[in-house]
């Protein structure tokens, strides 16, 4: 028993986490034999493991590619190590807790960063902010740690928009709207052809995408720092400021797809490209799953304007690394974050990604084409950036605002219970 | 008395040989197994019931609370809606897939022709994942998926529905794949118990003028008793572990209506990140599951003795 293969601590936990299995399903042996199959990966000697959670073909492809290019520059060399999204995200407090942990993470800021980072789990990166020029005071902020430590690196971001294809716009005789009221007039013209006007692609298993919605309408009513402090705990689901911003919501649900709620998310984006549902309110990821011809006859429009008086805030969700406390190798994981921050590495993983993620370096160029100037442009006009309703509050709190949500598609004549239930469950989510 | 004591020196003089027994070839055969079994079920089982008495998150020490993620359950309307489920889970799945493998057994035991395709092809669903299975169901289900197709088809456009959508329908939609799955599992549990019953039996009870529900009542149904312990205690444990079908199709959802137990613990254990009262939740599952078969098996064995 080698002390890399089993320490106490990290027996300890990943036996407990067996235990529950095992408690809780009828397969004793079953449940154990995974979990303890999900223990840290192998180090590699002197190369820095990435723990990856970008499993689509196109951004393990980029990620990889990235690594590669790390090696090739001589000095420390990276391994990526692609887990499953869902897995990676149930295994994180594993990882980090382990006595031999991956050395770096893919990941995103927020309120999960600053929780490990307060627990003292993540590496001080405050010395590689020193080598990366002028990235934005935004992008600084968001990788802090409150406490005046930088824990993050961001690599890329992208937008958030309502997508539509130029042709079928055409050929309804429709203009992108710029403000709710055109919005609405737009919706009927759609709905006069026969068409389900706002596509959504919350069934399944991703009802999240229905939060965007309610993000978009929270920032547009409320204001982004009203959002942030409803999603931080600071603000009640059952304020009445928040029940408002159902009642534009409820204007535009005669407009939804009825199997909104029915699809999954990447049916939806197919069933847009089909000319099916007129437009869908998503994140730029949606078009790692369009085929390359459809690509260049998309578009998107800002969410409309609701309030004028309201400083205008987009979504703009950012991805980089963190890397662990207890990294043995602090100067490599150090030398891979000054890489991954640079222009060259952020222009060469746009190269090999589908290419609509937007750098964080201000001096790396995106993929120049129209759609993706649109969105950096938009984000740049914006007053405030927001990340997404899992990333401003937590993972946690995301299936509290799923139940709530998806039944407000639904029965939009329970608001009142919904919100009063949808405060209970978070509340159980920020008191744990 | 005098037997007794005329054995007592043959034990006696037998003592020497007794090491043999306990050599450490055999000792190692049974106490290895007894602790790679300690190690990684008995403690993380014990584990498990400790956590239940805390509030953790993963990553911080476990606090201790005591009875209170126990209490809380009281006032969690979730978990009553996820208990409801789990009871009309266990009727439905374990019911049907009891009474429906039996009756395909029944059917398919004769030796006729063709009768093994028909066995194979009922058998041929337990082979698949569960995951994969729902898979291809969930894309059956879809709202324009072959379950509408063929409802309209047939003329009954007005029962086409978001299946997995609608609170209504959710946890029954889930429950047919689950079902599918199930029944050519129980057939052949109770297949083999069929072939295991003497024909005499029936010949006899044939002289006698049985009819067929009279043998079926009179002869088949008791001499599968120790087959049935089997499938009562196949099916409670399968309907309360029936998680991967429900998370791969809804994840409990909407809004927690196909919500059962398994799935509610691990939605709060791995997305809510509230260890302790999902080791709660595991807790009562367990319970249920002993509680259930231990009762049962405790009565059969005592009849039977």
């Amino acid at each position: 028993m080698t002390s890399a293969g089993l320490s106490r601590r990290r027996f300890l936990r990943n036996a407990s986490l067996a235990g529950l299995g095992a408690v809780g399903s009828g397969s004793f042996l079953a449940a154990c034999a995974t979990s303890a199959n999900t223990g840290p990966v192998k180090q590699a000697a002197g190369a820095v493991t990435v723990q990856s959670n970008l499993s689509s073909p196109e951004a393990k492809k980029a990620i990889e590619a990235l690594a590669k290019a790390f090696g090739a520059k001589g000095g420390a060399t990276a391994t990526v190590n692609t887990v499953a999204s869902e897995t990676f995200r149930t295994q994180l407090p594993s990882y980090l807790t382990a006595a031999t942990p991956p050395d770096t993470y893919t990941w995103y800021p927020g309120s999960l960063l600053s929780g490990y980072a307060r627990k003292g789990l993540l590496l001080d990166v405050g010395d590689v902010w020193q080598t990366m020029g002028d990235y934005s005071a935004a992008f600084r902020a968001l990788s802090g740690d409150g406490a005046g430590h930088q824990v993050f690196v961001p690599t890329s971001y992208y937008w958030w928009g309502f997508f539509y294809r130029k042709s079928n716009f055409a050929k309804w005789g429709v203009r992108p709207p710029t403000n709710w009221t055109e919005f609405l007039a737009l919706c009927e013209t759609v709905k006069g052809k026969g068409i389900a006007p706002i596509g959504l692609g919350a069934g399944g298993t991703t009802p999240w995408t229905a939060s965007a919605w309610f993000d978009y309408l929270n920032i547009r009513i409320n204001g982004a720092p009203f959002h942030r402090e409803l999603l931080a705990g600071k603000r009640r689901f059952d304020d009445p400021r928040v029940k408002k911003i159902f009642d534009p919501w409820r204007q535009a649900l005669p407009y939804f797809d009825p199997n909104g709620t029915a699809i999954a998310f990447q049916d939806a984006t197919t069933v847009l490209l089909q000319g099916r549902t007129g437009m869908v309110l998503t994140g730029t990821f949606f078009a790692d799953a369009a085929p390359k011809d459809a690509l260049g006859d998309l578009d998107f429009f800002q969410f409309p304007i609701l309030d004028p008086a309201v400083p205008v805030a987009e979504e703009g969700p950012t991805d980089g690394f963190f890397a662990s406390a207890r990294t043995p190798h602090v100067a490599e994981v150090k030398e891979w974050f000054k890489y991954v921050a640079t222009a060259e590495a952020q222009e060469l993983y746009i190269k090999n990604s589908s290419g609509t993620v937007l750098p964080t370096n201000p001096t790396a160029k995106d993929n120049g084409t129209p759609l993706v100037q649109k969105g950096r442009k938009m984000l740049a006009d914006a007053k405030e950036i927001t990340q997404f309703f899992n990333r401003d509050s937590s993972d946690a709190l995301q299936p509290t605002a799923d139940a709530a949500l998806i039944r407000f598609i639904q029965k939009p004549t329970e608001l009142d219970s919904i919100l009063s239930d949808w405060q209970t469950a978070a509340q159980k989510v920020w008191q744990s | 008395m005098a037997v007794l004591t005329a054995d007592r020196p043959k034990t006696a003089a037998r003592a020497p040989k007794r090491p043999r027994r306990f050599s450490p070839v055999l000792l190692a055969f049974v106490l290895v197994p007894l602790v790679v079994e300690g190690f990684w079920v008995f403690w993380p089982a014990l584990q498990g019931f400790y956590l239940a008495l805390t509030n953790w998150d993963g990553v911080s020490a476990p606090t201790f609370v005591g009875a209170g993620n126990f209490a809380e359950m009281f006032s969690d309307d979730i978990f009553k809606t996820a208990a409801l489920d789990t009871v009309i889970w266990l009727v439905l799945f374990g019911g049907l897939s009891a009474v429906g493998g039996l009756a395909l057994a029944t059917l398919l035991q004769k030796e006729r022709r063709g009768v093994g395709f028909y066995r194979a092809a009922l058998f041929t669903p337990v082979v698949f994942s569960l995951v994969a299975t729902s898979l291809i169901w969930q894309v059956s289900y879809q709202p324009d998926g072959v379950v509408n197709k063929v409802l309209g088809a047939v003329g009954l456009g007005s029962w086409q529905h978001a299946w997995l959508a609608d609170p209504k329908t959710a946890l029954y939609a889930v429950l047919v794949p689950a079902l599918w799955r199930q029944l050519g599992y129980v057939m052949v549990l109770y297949l083999a118990g069929l072939k295991g019953i003497d024909p005499a039996l029936y010949e006899a009870a044939k002289l006698d003028g049985a009819t067929a529900w009279q043998q079926f009542r009179n002869v088949t149904w008791p001499q599968l008793r120790s087959v049935n312990s089997v499938v009562l205690s196949v099916i409670i444990i399968d309907s309360l572990r029936s998680f991967d079908v429900i998370w791969s199709m809804t994840k409990g959802g909407p809004y927690h209506s196909s919500e059962v137990l398994s799935t509610y613990m691990y939605a709060t254990a791995f997305q809510s990140l509230r260890l302790g009262y999902a080791s709660a939740l595991a807790v009562v599952i367990f319970v249920l599951a002993f509680g259930v078969i231990v009762t049962y098996l405790v009565r059969a064995f005592r009849e039977d003795s």
